[in-house]
């Protein structure tokens, strides 16, 4: 044939072999055994031991199974999983002085396979989990509250010598009972073992190469590369789903309903969960009925209103205080860009500015909370009393709160440097990381309001990436950061202490102490009273009040959007990318009965 | 010939050397904290931050760190790339075949509309054909490669509900990824085909339909160019004059003789544009959620992720001294007066 | 007299050629704009700089044309007439400031390489090699994580990737003309190196390179833009045009039932950079008409 026929017949081919794929416009596909989640982050690891990222851990969430498990929605009442009681003073499985649990464990849990869960399974997982110890992992969380130190190797890198005896002797077995032995009481523990630690098969790691559970080869297995573990991208669980398949490629997790499972099965038979990093093209994936449920933030709240079929539940709690304004007591001046002049002059601001509280206090009266919540976050949020959220023991609804007033913030800064700031004025430059709308919205709001105060006051608002950002706030150049505190497990003792405390995560590049928060916060996560307890707490805020070290600034509500078929779906802030993230089991799809019309007479 | 291949193919691992060094120079300006982001994502982890730097080896001085990256890479091993969470050589070889696949599809229409229009066109210069094609043309050299791609993104996927993004629907996916499904080539669409699998074919094709439409409607502009003013030249040559004189037929001198002429800058350019397509790929796979290398390379460069950098670096540099390669070998068998020389 | 009649018979050829007309009037009317930017888009009274867009309100949700702001709103409040307006002054400069480096750059390199030859040249064209082997956007991604995101970081990493081709092709066009009679005569006169290159081998040579730079104009502003849309570029908030796209992603389908809800956040921006890269386009096409021989 000649080139004009070819030409004119290829367009015909193509539209031929794509009509095979097409299916009818406006017609979603409804399949009750698949659930497609899409979702925006990447998975780091399927290593309960190593993940420490919301991605990760929501597979975890539903592959594996830790001791107990927290009742429906709530962040309070934990109920068993794999251990046959929860632990409590009352029944006696806690110890008088705080330093025992007694956990009896199921006896008829089984793995995947349908092999049955033994002591060893539990003893070995625990084990592992706080001794593997990778950096920046989460194995301090539960090193911690076992052995009392909060890592295995030292600041140079090598090993704390006895950390392994010292673990050993901590986690034991009598019979069908996990004996736990702390150094001393710690009140979160049972909450830190519904998320964390969950029972991987010893026999299952030994074959595939892992941790035998010994103390030759331990060291070995400490701080290892993420890629050489079994456990990094197979798993073998209790949970009711399996992992078939993680493709990084196709940024892909597929899971298939565990047919062993020693609970009734799942009725989902595959989850799949696609990182799609476009919201448009998940928004559209989901009106199309190929996506059930996907990752919608409050930004784009509107466009996925009145979306036919598609059903948006809204005003969910968060155990998250996000964001946070931390400021930094002590700058590091070499190098540093943001300080201006470096003096109190008007064209700078000097390394010790935000020491003196009255500079603190200014600000704090100087942002407009309420405002900031309504306009840009649309009301979907209350305004924190402390860094316990709400929803936690430790909260207190009635704990003085700092609000918007530009007398009191005038006042204060007149006071500040013996009127110095005042008469000379400041700048400096604020940053937020690039594309976080929310945070550059809040520094333009305070930005604005401290400006309007006295026209000699300049705050520079400019976003910065994360590398950047990393490097300015880990050598305290920052004169004000904002960051976010999300729960590790829902616990006061949480929040407190990478927030308050000397040893902290932010209150070290910030150089905050206080000596009086920090023998609290010590002696609060000990006491197994839970009214005294939360006097403790209620106490530690009101210091973190007259002391202002940052200005927490929204806890939030957040909303999920999913097809109105699905059924099931439970909320709890403490699952993993919770709301949009879930656990699967208890989740169904089924066609939403159409409305009746009404009969005629 | 073959020494003329032999010194070029000398050249490459010089080039691959020279790209590299420069992009470790510039990545010299990262403290260890900026490159330790890549492993310090959220801020629970931020009390670890100096740990890490210390087990990467992040604080060893520049030149120190290119060597041990060096060494590496002649014992074969290409590293671990962060972002695609496999062995930089492992994400090459899963990334790129997806690419390749997709330049393959647009170029082949590419080629084909370009020269064929771009000659129709020098033929009937000033008719309306001819001011047709180079308004198309001049359209699609001037649009930018995302609005192209979001609105047809908008209109077929979002209105019309057909040609969705991504590589393949999740029945396909399972189909794939399955034992009975066997790869030949790593061109789906062949192996769907190769497989018996037509409605796999089909679906895989209609995923590539919107990102390959964007890449031929900006790419083939250069084409029809390019073409038409070479064509043009041929066409106002002494022997084409002599032919027409001679009485041949309009259609015999075009097809058999001038056309013949004109295609030589157009193949020798043709191993460039392939080039340019796989590098230009970026964009249109980041909107359409294509699992290339396109959009892999740019995610590790934003994550400062340097291993998948230098990798993806190494992959570009070498396809592009091979292009040179391949289009100064095609220039001297094309133009028999370069054979000559 | 020579250069006056040039331009006369320039303007000639110019007429008979609607479409490059058409590019000269584009551009004409984008440069009025940039012009008058301060008269057609006031800056706010205590503005630290007039690219800045002032935001009305923090609400995300983009609104539409008003008699407030005429072309509505982008994401976040930003008035997108404000930033269209000044937007134009930045797509000149960035226009303008990269080829215009790539040019100096690749003028001076080249023009080395082809005057002295030997190794220097050699050397010299592999390290255009090199950088030309460079996957572009890589580079530019880099450079922008290592320097922090703003558009001057952009104009440079583009820039970077741009000044090879120019580089090579002057080098080319050294080579034929350092060969010409009076190359050699002003030698036997004893002029110096620099002055041979700079009054007469340079003005002899440049003008392929003139024009091909003029057509990569274009490209230069979408790839530009492209950054900008990636994330690099300007923060958000700042005058340029790819800026306002990247900040219309989230909104680009609508909401459900009404694809073009937010239209205007697309649409305006994008037809302003698809005019003016035709704009360049179109007159390049003219000027490269006119001055090549072949072509007449």
């Amino acid at each position: 044939m000649n080139q004009r026929t070819a030409c004119r017949l290829f367009p015909v081919l193509l539209l031929a072999l794509v009509s095979c794929a097409r299916k009818p416009v406006q017609q979603a596909v409804f399949d009750p055994s698949t659930y497609t989640e899409l979702t925006f982050n990447d998975s780091d690891s399927m290593d309960p031991a190593w993940s420490y990222d919301t991605a990760s851990d929501e597979v975890i969430l539903n592959i594996y199974e830790p001791l107990f498990m927290f009742k429906g929605s709530s962040t309070k009442e934990l109920v068993p999983l794999i251990a046959a009681k929860v632990p409590t003073r009352a029944n006696g499985l806690i110890s008088a002085d705080g330093k025992t649990y007694t956990i009896p464990i199921r006896r008829d849990v089984t793995f995947q396979d349908g092999t049955p869960m033994t002591m060893a399974d539990v003893r070995y997982s625990i084990l592992r989990f706080i001794l593997q110890d990778r950096d920046a992992g989460p194995s301090p969380l539960l090193l911690e509250p076992l052995t009392g130190y909060g890592g295995t190797r030292d600041s140079n890198g090598k090993i704390v010598p006895g950390i392994f005896k010292k673990a050993e002797k901590s986690v034991q077995i009598q019979g069908w009972d996990l004996v736990l032995h702390l150094p001393r009481p710690f009140s979160p523990l049972p909450t830190i073992l519904a998320s964390w630690a969950p029972i991987v098969s010893k026999e299952w790691a030994i074959k595939h190469g892992d941790w035998d559970g010994t103390e030759a080869t331990w060291k070995k297995y400490n701080n290892p590369q993420k890629q050489t573990s079994p456990f990094f991208e197979h798993a073998f669980g209790t949970g009711p789903f399996v992992l078939v398949r993680w493709d990084r490629n196709t940024h892909e997790i597929v899971m298939r309903r565990n047919e062993h499972y020693w609970r009734a099965p799942a009725k989902l038979k595959y989850v799949i969960i696609k990182g799609i990093d476009e919201f448009e093209t998940r928004k559209l994936m989901l009106e199309a009925g190929e996506a059930d449920s996907i990752y919608a933030d409050r930004e784009v709240w509107e466009q996925v209103q009145n979306t036919p079929h598609v059903q948006i539940i809204d005003d969910l709690p968060t155990l998250e205080v996000n964001p946070i304004v931390f400021f930094t007591f002590k700058l590091d001046g070499t190098g540093n860009p943001f300080i201006g002049s470096g003096k109190l002059d008007g064209q700078g601001i000097p390394l010790d500015f935000f020491n003196d509280i009255n500079v603190r206090k200014a600000f704090a009266y100087a942002f407009d909370y309420k405002d900031y919540i309504n306009e840009v976050l649309n009301g979907k949020g209350i305004q924190p009393t402390g860094v316990v959220p709400k929803g936690l023991l430790g909260y207190n609804p009635n704990q003085k709160i700092y609000s918007y007033d530009p007398q009191k913030a005038v006042y204060y800064f007149k006071k500040a440097f013996g009127g110095q700031v005042w008469k000379n004025g400041f700048k400096f430059t604020a940053v937020y990381n690039a594309g976080n709308i929310p945070r550059q919205s809040l520094l333009q709001v305070l930005k604005h309001n401290i400006e309007a105060l006295n026209p000699r006051f300049n705050i520079e608002v400019r976003p910065m990436d994360w590398p950047e950002f990393l490097d300015s706030y880990i050598s305290s150049k920052l004169p004000i950061f904002i960051l976010a505190w999300q729960a590790d497990y829902p616990d006061a003792y949480d929040f407190t202490f990478p927030l308050l405390d000397s040893q902290g995560a932010y209150p070290g590049p910030q150089h905050f102490a206080d000596p009086r928060l920090d023998k609290l916060i010590d002696a609060a996560v000990a006491q197994t009273d839970p009214a005294k307890r939360e006097k403790m707490y209620w106490r530690i805020q009101e210091l973190e009040y007259e002391d202002v070290p940052n200005l927490p600034v929204l806890q939030p509500l957040d909303y999920r959007t999913q097809r109105d078929w699905v059924q099931g779906w439970v909320n709890n802030p403490i699952f993993p990318d919770s709301p949009y993230g879930c656990y699967y089991y208890p989740v169904y799809k089924k066609l939403p009965a159409p409305p009746r019309k009404p009969k005629h007479a | 010939m073959l020494k003329f291949i032999a010194r070029r193919l000398l050249f490459l691992p010089i080039v691959m050397l020279g790209v590299t060094m420069l992009l470790f120079g510039a990545l010299q300006f990262l403290s260890p904290a900026m490159r330790a982001s890549l492993y310090v994502k959220d801020p629970r982890q931020l009390s670890a931050l100096n740990e890490v730097i210390l087990k990467y080896g992040l604080n060893k001085p520049m030149p120190v760190q290119y060597w041990i990256w060096l060494k590496q890479v002649l014992h074969g091993n290409l590293g671990y790339s962060e972002t695609a969470k496999m062995p930089v050589a492992v994400a090459i070889r899963a990334f790129f075949p997806a690419t390749f696949e997709l330049t393959l599809v647009s170029f082949i229409p590419i080629l084909l509309i370009g020269i064929y229009f771009g000659t129709l066109s020098a033929v009937k210069k000033d008719k309306l054909l001819d001011q047709t094609t180079r308004i198309v043309a001049i359209t699609g050299y001037s649009l930018p490669s995302f609005v192209l791609g979001l609105f047809l993104l908008m209109i077929f996927y979002g209105h019309f509900q057909i040609f969705p993004p991504g590589r393949y629907s999740l029945n396909v996916d399972l189909l794939v990824h399955s034992s009975r499904f066997h790869h030949y080539t790593g061109l789906l669409t062949l192996d769907a085909l190769l497989n018996g699998d037509f409605a796999a074919a089909g679906d895989i094709l209609a995923h590539l339909v919107l990102p390959a439409t964007t890449l031929i409607y900006i790419s083939v502009a250069l084409l029809l160019r390019i073409t038409r003013s070479s064509m043009l030249e041929e066409l106002g040559k002494d022997y084409v004059r002599t032919a027409r004189a001679k009485g041949l037929p309009e259609s015999v001198v075009v097809k058999k003789h001038a056309r013949k002429n004109a295609l030589i800058p157009v193949v020798t350019l043709s191993s460039l544009l392939f080039i340019g397509l796989l590098s230009g790929v970026v964009i249109t796979e980041t909107i359409f959620d294509f699992p290339g290398i396109g959009r892999w390379s740019v995610i590790a460069a934003q994550q400062l992720d340097v291993p998948g950098v230098m990798g993806a670096t190494l992959l570009s540099a070498f396809l592009f001294v091979v292009a040179n390669m391949i289009s100064d070998m095609l220039y001297a068998f094309v133009d028999p007066r370069i054979r000559l020389n | 007299m020579e250069t006056k009649s040039k331009a006369a018979a320039m303007w000639k050829a110019l007429k008979k050629r609607p479409l490059s007309l058409l590019g000269f009037c584009i551009i004409g009317f984008f440069l009025l704009v940039a012009a008058a930017a301060p008269i057609l888009a006031p800056v706010p009274a205590n503005s630290r700089s007039a690219y800045l867009i002032p935001e009305d309100g923090y609400n995300p949700e983009p609104k539409l044309p008003s008699a407030k702001h005429w072309f509505g709103t982008t994401e976040n409040q930003y008035d997108l007439y404000y930033g269209m307006v000044w937007g134009t002054r930045t797509a000149f400069k960035v226009a303008v400031l990269v080829v215009g480096v790539a040019l100096l750059v690749g003028i001076f390199l080249g023009s080395i390489a082809g005057f002295y030859g030997g190794w220097i040249d050699e050397t010299l064209m592999r390290f255009t090699d090199i950088v030309l082997a460079f996957p572009g956007l890589v580079l530019a991604v880099v450079i922008v994580a290592v320097l922090g995101p703003s558009l001057d970081h952009v104009m440079v990493s583009v820039a970077a990737v741009q000044w090879p081709s120019y580089a090579r092709l002057l080098r080319g066009d050294v080579l034929a003309v350092k060969e010409r009679e009076f190359v050699l005569a002003a030698r036997a006169l004893g002029a110096s190196d620099a002055r041979i290159l700079v009054r007469h081998i340079i003005p002899n040579s440049i003008y392929p390179l003139l024009v091909v730079a003029s057509l990569d104009v274009g490209s230069v502003v979408i790839t530009a833009a492209a950054l900008s849309f990636l994330g690099l570029g300007a923060p958000a908030g700042y005058a340029s045009w790819g800026q306002l796209i990247s900040m219309s992603r989230d909104w680009i389908l609508g909401s459900p039932g009404n694809a073009f809800a937010y239209w205007n956040t697309v649409f305006i921006p994008g037809i302003a950079i698809f005019l003016f890269v035709l704009g360049w386009n179109l007159m390049g096409d003219g000027v490269r008409d006119i001055l090549d021989p072949r072509q007449r």
